[in-house]
């Protein structure tokens, strides 16, 4: 089910592509590490332990081809969260060790590439919540003090990045308090800064999903009140076609040819009323079908239309028109069925409406690259010239549509026109006057993966 | 001789009248209930071929859909042609396959598509 797929917070919403693009941009850092040092070496002749930084950048290196590796193997679901969080984890750790060490190796605090550390908090508030972030960057400070420590009592070498500051490496050393501070309230500031944006964004985030679920309970309220209204229009008109059907056949007695003639009417005309109704039902439903998001699953396209013929079997036999249905093979695609028998019915009945005795209407369907080309065709009267444009336009019906019937909300085509759209469809019209009428109607064919 | 017995369960009288009419018309013999609880009580007395059931109740929505379920659990074999005047899937709360019933019906339903689906059932 779709809703399952809903992640409760945005930063998890796509865990895997978050990694890959860590990943991807590791990749980055590391090609401007190695210009960088190249850089160093060649351009300003900076005395550095060269082998260890190319070392230290072959480590890296092999370590972001390990993450690339994990990344593609892993799949989003929930189940895999736990191993996610573990994934960022070492992701993050190996980010702050490397940068620790080559930063180390090219000065350190000396070194400005050292406030790469505040891009890398960012990183990691991305991924964590407020109290692994501040964990991390207390984590960070004492790393950074252990370093400088060390640095500043001579423990560990200090590697001097030649003259870039204008100072010497004893100059520098003396200075490792100060740049620390300075280093460690950047880092602080960020971590705060950053937690704070983002648990604001995620409040406003969070009465987003709220305002959401109002309107989806409005959505299940119109439904209600959809289902209510059909059932008490349809009910009462089925009730009453039954009775007239009743009286024509002579089931109640001996019925005058005048008063069956009469009766035959009243019954198209409540076949028609019903017809209506459904339009206009259809015709809300699809309003408010735009602002939120139909139900989609997999639906087999030869099975709707099978059923669809089925059903209108009876009235194009009525009509002794031919109706026919040709689907070559099972074809699924994104929809709901609901949507699809707006589309054929609407499409079936007006053929068959406009086709005059022993003509034929044919639906069909056949797959063409990634879409389905359905179609429904009759050899009936065709649509006049200056009216093809109109007839997808609300309440609009031809000249011949009005003649025919009296009845009609002209809105059929332009349910069908919002449904075929509400699939990311889109339907077209060929017609000539006495020779029939095509209807080409294209929908994103679903591919085998997704099924 | 009859063409097969047939069970309504509707709580609309007047569909059942019109509908018991009809199909006695084409041959059947029919046998109604206007609550779920009698019809459910007389498929053990009348044996029927097939049951027109309504699937929407007004006190209780799903009543139809559970008695469908009930119905099919007693007897596995009984064919349940379900009857709504809801002619459209976003109307429901749930989906039509979820429903134990062999077939679907709008109402109101042509008498000839009608018989046509009975006699799919009675073989």
């Amino acid at each position: 089910m779709r809703s399952e797929q809903k992640i409760e917070s945005p930063a998890y919403a796509d865990l895997g592509i978050v990694i890959r693009w860590f990943v991807r941009l590791r990749w980055v850092a590391i090609a401007g590490v190695l210009g960088t040092i190249v850089a160093s070496k060649y351009l300003f002749g900076y005395q550095l332990p060269y082998s260890t930084l190319y070392i230290v950048l072959a480590l890296l290196f092999a370590t972001n081809l390990v993450f690339s590796r994990i990344s593609r193997g892993s799949n989003l679901g929930f189940a895999a969260r736990k191993a996610f969080a573990a994934q960022f984890h070492f992701h993050v750790c190996a980010d702050y060790l490397f940068l620790a060490l080559l930063t180390y190796l090219t000065g350190f605090l000396q070194n400005p590439f050292i406030y790469f550390f505040c891009f890398h908090i960012v990183l990691t508030s991305f991924i964590f919540p407020k109290r692994t972030v501040y964990f991390y960057v207390i984590v960070l400070g004492v790393l950074l003090f252990l370093i400088s420590l060390g640095e500043y009592t001579t423990v560990i070498p200090h590697f001097h990045l030649g003259e870039l500051s204008g100072f010497n490496a004893d100059e520098c050393i003396m200075r490792i308090p100060v740049r620390f501070i300075g280093l460690i309230i950047m880092v602080g500031i960020t971590g705060y800064l950053i937690v704070n944006i983002k648990e604001r964004l995620e409040a406003r985030g969070q009465l987003v999903e709220l305002e959401l679920d109002k309107y989806r309970g409005l959505d299940r309220a119109k439904s209600q009140f959809i289902l209510q209204v059909t059932h008490e229009l349809r009910g009462p008109v089925a009730a009453v076609r039954g009775y007239h059907e009743m009286i024509i056949k002579g089931i109640t007695g001996e019925v005058p040819q005048k008063t069956r003639d009469a009766l035959t009417k009243a019954n198209r005309r409540t076949r028609n009323l019903l017809t209506i109704i459904d339009e206009m039902l259809d015709f809300a439903y699809m309003k408010s079908e735009e602002e939120v998001k139909h139900a989609s699953v997999p639906v087999n396209l030869k099975d709707v239309i099978d059923y669809n013929v089925e059903l209108f079997k009876p009235m194009a036999r009525q009509k002794s028109v031919t109706l026919r249905g040709n689907v070559p093979k099972e074809l699924t695609i994104v929809s709901s069925r609901d949507l699809m028998n707006i589309i054929l019915g609407n499409l079936i009945t007006n053929a068959i409406k406009y086709t005059s005795s022993g003509g034929t209407v044919s639906v069909s369907a056949e797959p063409e690259g990634r879409q389905i080309h359905l179609q429904v065709v009759d050899n009936g009267m065709g649509i006049q010239g200056d009216e093809i444009g109109k007839i997808f336009e609300e309440f609009y019906r031809t000249r011949r549509a009005r003649e025919i019937e009296n009845d009609g909300t002209g809105l059929g085509l332009s349910i069908v026109q919002k449904a075929a759209n509400l699939l990311q469809g889109r339907i077209s019209v060929y017609s000539e006057l006495n020779k029939g009428t095509r209807f080409h109607i294209y929908l994103p064919l679903m591919q085998a993966e997704e099924v | 001789m009859s063409k097969g017995k047939v069970l309504i369960i509707d709580d609309d009288r007047d569909i059942i009248e019109t509908t018991g009419a009809l199909l006695e018309y084409e041959g059947f013999e029919i046998h109604s209930a206007e609550s779920v609880e009698d019809g459910i009580k007389l498929i053990d007395a009348i044996k029927p071929d097939v049951i027109l059931l309504d699937i929407m109740f007004p006190e209780k929505k799903t009543k139809g859909f559970e008695a469908a379920t009930e119905i099919k659990e007693k007897h596995p074999s009984l064919p349940i042609l379900a009857f709504s005047a809801i002619n459209r899937e976003y109307a429901f709360d749930f989906a039509k396959e979820d429903i134990k019933a062999d077939e679907f019906i709008n109402k109101p339903v042509e008498t000839e598509r009608l018989v046509e689906l009975i006699n799919k059932y009675i073989s």
